[in-house]
């Protein structure tokens, strides 16, 4: 009875990812990072690796809650280091001072992201273009600045929050564990995160979101409260923001005021037309690909190479690093303006057509077809 | 019954009078053509009714109701679309999602019947309109006839009681013209209670389509009546060719 149960639905879970070519290569990745620990342990014992993989999975989460807003909705936003800040902010002072668990903490941090993305899209949805692009900005600069000089009982200044280690999300297992289980974790939450996004993006919302990107005027023409879905939008890229920060927040244990700083809100922004705009997965992957660069190759590999052309690493590397990636991007944006991420989706895409020409775009017009005849 | 009356609207832009003192009526079911030359204020006339401009002074009235100072997207869902005169595609969208957006809409929810779905309801606007074969091709590669024709299916997405076209006819080639012209008579032959304003260019084509025509020359009313009595108005013929016949 039970056997037949999960051999049906494993049967049906095959046909589901096997329909789509782009669905089984998204499979595939995901497999890929859940084996990624064991094969990082046999390499080495060191933690350092894992710290990397989950900070990217924080990374990838913020990256796509900017790509909704921005690549979606058209709503540039250079200040979505604020949502990085508040959830850092709210879930270590909540766990610090009132003793809660990060159960409690994170869940109120995202209530109080979406109010507050409520609250800055309200004068945002009245500009538009580099206005709203500079009226964003201002934002984390003003947090900037309280966080670090008003309010010290609460804020700390300079220094910051910090959480003591048996706070932590999992204290009570050793270091290893720890980080592979900060790993796995981050993983799944990226996953959920990564398929709401994706499917809020892909839904009839969504549809509402790109005529917004596309033509406003003609949205309200066609009678839509142009403002009102600007705000889900905005909420809604809130509340993945505010949840990757008070990830990184748990996982580095310190919240500090360079997390309202230009360049976390600029590191979206690198990552999402490294990857390729108004995708969702194209943010994923641009962030592992940035952080493959910036922490392994950079890091560990550059400088051994440099020390092979007998040059100090030291002395040049800080500069070097910032002028090679600012290369890589450059060629990136001026060979691929689409995204590293289409390269291979729109490979996918010819395929299937050739194979099946009702199955290309997204599913709900291929729903349309089968329910429509 | 008037379902609109638009009373002595007028509107300024710096020194430019673009509609002065402008009153007239659409009755239920009934199609008016406004025309006119360049400049005249027709498009701003629209643009005034629509709630894109507010006006200066005057007042506009849908079914016994002030809609003049209600923002662009609720006067759609009282019941009043409009198509542009330059075409304004969503040009990321698959052309069924282009109608779906008006769908989405809280009046083109409210019309959504029974068992049928808005990808269903998107397919039988556009096939109405002849557009069945693009119905998934992106709005980028979709020539500049079949968009405008796919303007007017998103505007009746909203299922309007009054419906403004600006300019439908604008770059369409005869055969285009032709078939266009037959879809909005037969759309007045299935929803009689439908009241449509048309500014056009091509007076041929509106000719066979309207009711009652408003001449606009240089902001001000000049003309009123039936189609065949504004050809052969004098005060239209000189305004149309300069005063020299």
């Amino acid at each position: 009875m039970i056997k037949s149960y999960i051999t049906r639905g494993f049967s049906s879970f095959v046909a589901y990812v096997f329909d789509v070519p782009s669905r089984l290569l998204a499979f595939l990745c995901l497999l890929l990072l859940l084996l990624l620990p064991l094969v990082i342990k046999g390499y080495t014992a060191h933690p350092y690796y894992l710290r990397i993989l989950t900070g990217a999975n924080i990374l990838a989460i913020f990256a796509a809650s900017w790509d909704l807003l921005v690549g979606r909705t058209g709503q540039i936003s250079l200040g979505h280091a604020l949502f990085y800040g508040v959830g850092a902010y709210t879930s270590l002072i909540l766990a610090t001072r009132y003793n809660l668990p990060p159960w409690v903490t994170i869940p109120f941090a995202l209530l109080l992201g979406v109010l507050v993305a409520l609250l800055i899209g309200l004068p945002c949805t009245r500009v538009k273009g580099p206005y709203l692009a500079l009226v964003t900005m201002t934002f984390p600069l003003i947090m900037y600045t309280i966080v670090r000089s008003s309010l010290p009982k609460i804020f700390h200044g300079e220094l910051g929050i910090r959480l003591p280690f048996k706070k932590a999300l999992f204290p009570f297992l050793h270091i290893i564990q720890q980080r592979t289980a900060e790993y796995y974790l981050s993983l799944a939450i990226l996953f959920i995160s990564a398929v709401i996004l994706y499917k809020v993006a892909s839904s009839k919302t969504g549809i509402v979101f790109i005529s917004i990107l596309d033509d406003e005027v003609s949205s309200k023409a066609c009678g839509i409260n142009v403002t009102k879905y600007k705000l889900l939008s905005f909420a809604i890229s809130g509340l993945f923001g505010t949840l990757a920060g008070c990830l990184q927040g748990y996982l580095i244990r310190i919240a500090s005021p360079p997390m309202f700083l230009l360049t976390v809100s600029f590191i979206p922004i690198v990552v999402t037309y490294f990857g390729g705009m108004g995708t969702i997965y194209g943010p994923i992957v641009g962030t592992y690909v940035y952080a493959m660069l910036d922490n392994f190759f950079f890091d560990v590999y550059f400088p051994q190479l440099l020390k092979w052309g007998g040059i100090e690493a030291s002395t040049v590397l800080g500069y070097l690093e910032l002028l090679v990636f600012s290369l890589i991007v450059l060629i990136i944006v001026l060979k691929w303006p689409r995204g590293i991420a289409r390269l291979v989706t729109d490979k996918l895409e010819d395929l299937a057509e050739a194979r099946d020409l009702d199955e290309r775009g997204p599913r709900i017009w291929k729903r349309y077809k089968t329910k429509g005849q | 019954m008037h379902v609109l009356e638009v009373e002595n609207l007028t509107k300024r832009f710096g020194g430019l009078t673009a509609v002065n003192n402008v009153s007239f009526f659409v009755d239920e079911g009934e199609r008016v053509g406004i025309i006119g030359p360049n400049g005249a204020g027709k498009t701003t006339l629209f643009n005034m009714i629509s709630g894109f401009i507010k006006p200066d002074s005057g007042k506009v009235i849908f079914r016994g109701e002030d809609i003049t100072k209600l923002p662009p997207y609720e006067i759609v869902n009282k019941g009043i679309a409009r198509t542009f005169q330059v075409v304004r595609p969503f040009r990321h969208l698959p052309v069924i999602a282009n109608v779906m957006v008006a769908l989405k809409s809280p009046r083109g929810c409210r019309k959504i019947e029974w068992l049928k779905t808005m990808e269903r309801k998107a397919a039988d606007l556009l096939e109405d309109v002849g557009l069945s074969e693009l119905m998934l091709e992106p709005a980028e590669n979709v020539g500049h006839g079949d968009l405008k024709r796919l303007e007017v299916a998103r505007a009746l997405a909203t299922e309007p009681d009054l419906l403004m076209l600006d300019e439908p006819f604008g770059g369409l080639n005869p055969i285009e013209t032709e078939f266009l012209t037959k879809s909005l008579l037969r759309m007045h032959l299935d929803e009689p209670t439908r009241s449509i304003i048309i500014v056009e260019h091509k007076l041929y084509a509106l000719m066979k389509i309207v009711d009652r025509v408003i001449v606009l020359h240089q902001g001000e009313k000049i003309a009123e009546g039936k189609p065949e009595e504004i050809v052969k108005n004098k005060k239209v013929i000189e305004v149309y060719t300069g005063g020299v016949i």
